[in-house]
């Protein structure tokens, strides 16, 4: 059985400050991490792995800088990385991301489950993995918090409005992975870190995958930022302050003004 | 990377727009690294329009893109285990959807997708749809990627709508990808605003996870295709009593949706005061609420005024509650009637996930803090201590 | 298998910082070293092959370890100190106690107790120190008798004692250094050995959360294979052979302990609000009780690096360059740490915050290992020796690369460093022409003023080498502005604190040594010094966020 796991590497969000004045993103020394939600699907590949023996790829796409990660994903027990990156590249939007992506599972081949993070921490989109499932032509299960396969048929617990209901699907199939409350991710030992870099990593460009260039970076992106602004200044609401007592008072005097307290 | 002309005046307008960093000045002209993704968020702020996106072949740009005409809105059925009925998100996108098409001169449309659909036509008609899209059968029951996805991209390549919009909810983010895939148009997810310039849908969202919002647009790809998340636009019957052109669609579902089966379904036990997208009353906390501890005196605030608890992407962050309770932009939407925001400072990805409550109560230390922009009543001191008074006061005002 | 590349140590020092934040939370730490007692369980549990196997560094990798190079053993210990000195002290003295083993043993030996250590995931403990020999081993008390059978050494006996030992009352594994009839000479003694008794753990100032304790041997027996080396009197050698190596772990000790101290004090600073403002954007406050300190962090940041690259190639030795590594970043730690704590007022005073206990902690980097003291005089004889033999043209020669240097990069202070070396040569040949070095006190300046001007060198021409210091979380333009501002400031301290000394002890007229250090030159540098200042306080502000 051949799985592949879809990764992403995202500037630490809990690290990621504003700027007060212009409102940008203060990128200065903040860390790179793994997408959290890639660390948990590439976590639920591995216990397939442990049971089937399956092998393990994981793809991403990005600078150089993001061997970084697929080093990570081998420390932790993938088999086999491809890192894709080019110039080409820049500028895509989802839509030339789930391509790229797609092209470069075409030429790894052998592939029977592809597991996704639901949505990178730097985009919020959740709109790569079935892009790719549409390219690839397979069908997606979105959203599931456990995953499991015994080489024929993947079965998941999907989340849905309300609820979450037990799927099963043929393979190939992809499957975009939310992660449970309590995740704590799990980070290599400096052993499996030392070993992992006997692994293969490829490094793969636009030409090495045959990517059509109409369909990727800018010109393969239907989307453009047209503008960027500040949000609208608003007035300002009724102040209040004092001490706790005062203010428990001026609190309750509201609550019951706005008639939520009777 | 962005071009740089060379009337650039080195005004670091541009530098300071940059989301990424990647623009710096050298020798008084603007200069990209590697940093750069093209986003093109700096163009527009050039004053001399120096900047621009390296010019992409017209390969792509689709043949007559006024054949396009019509916004459309897919109306979500939902399931709780006994009955079906329509989402209420539907009806906040044909609501909106209605503003758009008289802006474009066009027809609005529902889309629904279902199994005895026929009886919502009447609900969705007053909220403005002049035309529904209908594709009825028992194969259509249960959401399914395949036969759904089909199903859509069959209606849209038959009749050309200019807009179509989706709820961000896990059926609309897991069947409007794979729409805008097939059809290569562009998808633009979790819009707060949308609006029209020049006959383009202008998609408004918080971006690059920062307290900035971006325009996005898609000149030269129709549909145009947004997602919005539910409690974000406001739901307005405008027709009531009227009835829309119904157009019924035999569609097939291809053999390839049976390569997904659903094996059970499980709904929760959660009252509609738990859930927080439901919810009259929220009580949400944040980092400033620091511990398992503060988060208690949400509840206990919540218990007085029956509300549900909730809570920012820092205080998710710090493991103080389960993701579901996030409200903003990668969270819920609320629109409450009574949210108190307690610790929390106001990032736009919060704001845009409560604004549209009825009152809003912030208490935060901080006097500057951001929240306090968007609140009617705010409240400046420590909401640990606060909030206990607060219960007791509320306790004694309700006799107990 | 290839030796860590820089993906790999950044991916361990990741494990580790993660194993630190679902493991070791402040209330933990505080809560153990209110109780004085070491956390054996973490400790255990960062040996564990399948959670970290930290100590795997330091064991070869034909006998089951990683064979850490020493940059990824330094960069370790600077992410052990940002999380606990006590527990980074615990790790460290079985680095340290296995070293004896790595320098001197046999194969066999080898073989034998690194792949317990490795397997079994043994502490172990360094048997050095005694009540009258500190960092100078020459009065050696502890003997080991050879114990003969049929005219052959099958064992030796120890009796004595040591104090204060890392580790003591909790090792498994103990390096003891015993003198034999040989001369001084390394032994192995397990725990449990009849004879050997442990003393109770001592009541520190700080890194409570390791376990320090006396050691005593009664006639303790142990087979002669347990010799290290198995020959006697090797026992120094083998000591100092790796001095350059400790020294530069515990360096680290002192970088990563004082930035987590400036760290905290700067987050706090950003959020406490002050006469309508963040204290972080009152100039007064940065210039005086911040910036200062993350710039010689990162000189020292700088300098530890290079000496690690420069040990990988010359395996050991470097001496005088772990000499200057530890004094100059365990100084400094020590002096962020103190003005941590007053730049967070009453809040810094308490225990909430983690700055009280690292002002506590990383004391003890400027004591062991070498005080402060005995490595200003490492450093001064070290270099006394270059000085004399090149008849005062040691540090002329160096100035001459900064000049050239600056020639080719105007904007990494080389100019500076020139004149501090310039400065530097012209003191030091003041003093061998006046015989001022019979003073012990300028020999312990010279060495503070030689470590000033070689780490501000090393900052400035890694800046021009256009090299971004492993671990720094700055980017090149940025450390170029701290080496500009390092650079002035060292080369004053060098020309006016060089001036003190000799007019302080010798005879000399005050203006012609002004002009011999050329003061004046060094003082027209200082154009500009206070902006540089302000723009590393404004990157320090992006960096360090609430």
């Amino acid at each position: 059985m051949n799985i592949i796991v879809c990764i992403k590497q995202v500037p630490d969000s809990t690290q990621v400050k504003v700027d007060p004045k212009t409102g940008t993103l203060i990128r200065a020394g903040v860390p790179s991490i793994l997408n959290p939600y890639d660390h948990y699907a590439l976590e639920k590949a591995l216990a397939i792995k442990a049971k089937t023996g399956a092998k393990v790829t994981v793809v991403s796409m990005g600078p150089n800088q993001a061997v970084a990660v697929l080093r990570l994903a081998l420390a932790l027990g993938a088999d086999e990385g491809v890192l894709l990156s080019d110039r080409a590249f820049a500028g895509s939007d989802t839509w030339a991301t789930s391509y790229a992506l797609a092209t470069t599972i075409r030429k790894v081949g052998q592939y029977d489950l592809i597991l996704c993070g639901q949505m990178a921490i730097d985009g919020d989109t959740a709109q790569t993995g079935p892009g790719i499932a549409f390219h690839l032509g397979i069908p997606q299960i979105t959203f599931c918090d456990s995953v499991d396969s015994d080489g024929q048929h993947a079965v998941v617990k999907k989340l849905i409005e309300g609820g979450h209901q037990i799927m099963q699907a043929d393979l190939p199939v992809l499957i975009t992975m939310t992660m449970p409350v309590d995740y704590v991710a799990k980070y290599p030992s400096f052993m499996a870190a030392h070993k992992a870099q006997d692994k293969q990593i490829y490094v793969w460009s636009a030409a090495d995958i045959n990517a059509d260039l109409h369909k990727v970076g800018l010109e393969g992106s239907p989307t453009r930022v047209a503008r960027i602004f500040p949000p609208a200044a608003r007035a300002k609401g009724e102040m209040i302050s004092g001490s706790a007592e005062e203010m428990a008072a001026k609190f309750v005097e509201i609550l019951k003004k706005e008639s939520f307290v009777k | 990377m962005i071009q740089v002309a060379s009337n650039c005046v080195g005004c670091g307008k541009c530098v300071a727009t940059c989301p990424f960093g990647a623009l710096s000045l050298v020798n008084r002209k603007a200069v990209p690294n590697s940093s750069c993704t093209m986003c093109g968020a700096c163009v527009s702020v050039c004053p001399v329009k120096a900047l621009s996106l390296p010019a992409t072949g017209a390969a792509n740009v689709k043949k007559d893109l006024s054949a396009y005409k019509g916004v459309w809105a897919f109306i979500e059925i939902t399931d709780d285990g006994k009955t079906q009925k329509v989402r209420p998100v539907g009806f906040e996108l044909l609501s909106k959807g209605r503003e758009l098409a008289d802006q474009l001169g066009e027809e609005l449309c529902a889309v629904v997708i279902g199994d005895g659909v026929d009886k919502y036509f009447a609900e969705l008609s007053s909220y403005g749809a002049d035309k529904i899209y209908a594709v009825n059968g028992a194969a259509y029951h249960d959401y399914n990627t395949i036969a759904y996805a089909n199903a859509m991209v069959t209606l849209i390549k038959k009749y050309n709508p200019s807009v179509v919009l989706f709820p961000s909810t896990y059926i609309g983010r897991d069947l409007s990808p794979r729409i805008s895939s097939e059809l290569f148009v562009g998808l633009t997810a979790d819009c707060t605003g949308l609006s029209v310039a020049d006959g383009l849908l202008i998609q408004t969202r918080p971006a690059f996870g920062g307290n900035i919002m971006a325009d996005i647009k898609c000149p030269d790809y129709r549909p145009q295709m947004s997602t919005v998340r539910p409690n974000v636009f406001k739901k307005v019957v405008t027709r009531p009593g009227s009835m829309a052109q119904i157009v019924n669609e035999a569609i097939a579902v291809p053999a390839e949706a049976g390569k997904v089966r659903i094996i059970s379904k499980h709904f929760d036990e959660t009252s509609a005061q738990e859930k927080l997208d439901e919810a009259e009353v929220v009580i949400a906390g944040g980092r400033g609420m620091k511990d398992a501890a503060g988060f208690a005196l949400l509840d206990d605030l919540a218990a007085e005024l029956g509300g549900a608890v909730g809570a920012s992407r820092a205080a998710i962050d710090l493991g103080l509650r389960p993701k579901e309770k996030q409200v903003g932009q990668s969270g819920v939407t609320v629109a409450a009637k009574l949210y108190v925001a307690c610790g929390i400072s106001g990032a736009v990805q919060h704001i845009v996930g409560m604004e549209h409550s009825d009152v809003i109560i912030a208490v935060n230390k901080d006097a500057n803090a951001p929240i306090f922009n968007v609140c009617k009543y705010g409240f400046v001191g420590d909401a640990r201590q606060l909030l206990p008074k607060v219960v007791d006061a509320v306790k004694k005002a309700k006799g107990k | 298998m290839a030796k860590n590349d820089l993906t790999t140590r950044n991916l361990m020092l990741d494990s580790l910082k993660q194993y630190a934040k679902n493991r070791i939370s402040h209330e933990f730490l505080r809560e153990h070293d209110a109780k004085n007692e070491i956390p054996l369980d973490i400790l255990k549990e960062m040996y564990d092959h399948d959670v970290l196997g930290v100590h795997l560094l330091l064991i070869p990798e034909e006998y089951g370890g990683l064979g850490g190079q020493t940059t990824e053993i330094y960069r370790v210990c600077e992410q052990l100190a940002r999380i606990d000195l006590g527990i980074a002290t615990g790790v460290f003295a079985t680095f340290l106690g296995s070293d004896p083993i790595n320098v001197g043993g046999t194969p066999e030996q080898k073989a034998k107790w690194f792949q317990k250590i490795a397997h079994e995931n043994k502490l172990v403990a360094y048997g050095a120190t005694e009540a009258d020999a500190g960092s100078d081993l020459v009065s050696l008390r502890t003997r080991a008798d050879r114990v003969e059978k049929d005219g052959k050494i099958v064992g030796y006996k120890i009796t004595g004692s040591k104090m204060w030992i890392s580790n003591g009352g909790v090792a498994d594994i103990y390096t003891v250094l015993a003198l034999a009839p040989g001369g001084p000479s390394w032994f192995i003694v397990e725990k449990g050995t009849p004879g050997f008794t442990q003393d109770a753990h001592e009541d520190k100032h700080g890194i409570r959360l390791s376990n320090t304790a006396g050691l005593a041997f009664d006639e303790v027996y142990v087979p002669a294979e347990n010799l290290i080396g198995l020959e006697e009197g090797k026992g120094f050698l083998q000591a100092q052979a790796v001095f350059g190596y400790t020294r530069l772990m515990v360096a680290a000790f002192g970088l990563g302990a004082g930035e987590e101290a400036v760290e905290t004090a700067l987050i706090y600073a950003q959020q406490r609000i002050q006469a309508g403002g963040p204290l972080a954007q009152k100039q007064g406050f940065m210039l005086k009780l911040i910036t200062p300190h993350y710039v010689r962090f990162e000189a020292a940041r700088a300098y530890i690096d290079w000496t690690a690259k420069q040990l990988e190639v010359n395996n050991h030795g470097l001496a005088t360059e772990g000499a200057i590594a530890k004094l100059y970043a365990t100084e400094s730690g020590n002096k962020a740490a103190e003005d941590s704590i007053q730049a967070m007022g009453g809040f810094g005073y308490t225990k909430e915050f983690a700055v009280e206990k690292i002002k506590r902690d990383v004391k003890i980097t400027c004591i062991y290992e070498g005080t402060s003291e005995v490595l200003e005089m490492t450093i001064f004889r070290g270099r006394w020796q270059e000085h004399l033999k090149t008849r005062g043209q040691y540090y002329i020669k160096q100035a001459e690369e900064f000049e050239a240097i600056h020639a080719q990069h105007p904007d990494v202070g080389a100019d500076s460093v020139a004149l501090g070396l310039r400065a530097l040569a012209r003191v030091l040949e003041d003093c061998r022409a006046q015989k001022l070095t019979r003073h012990q006190y300028i020999t312990f300046m010279l060495g503070d003023l030689i470590s000033e001007a070689e780490v501000a060198a090393v900052f400035a021409r890694q800046c021009a080498e256009g090299k971004v210091t492993e671990g720094s979380r700055f980017d090149l333009n940025t450390l170029k502005v701290m080496s500009r501002v390092n650079a002035r400031l060292s080369a004053f301290k060098i020309a006016t604190e060089g001036m003190k000394l000799i007019l302080g002890v010798g005879a000399a007229s005050a203006q012609d040594l002004s002009a011999g250090v050329n003061l004046v030159g060094i003082e027209e540098k200082m154009t500009g010094l206070i902006n540089d200042e302000d723009l590393v306080s404004a990157k320090l502000r992006d960096t360090f966020k609430a």
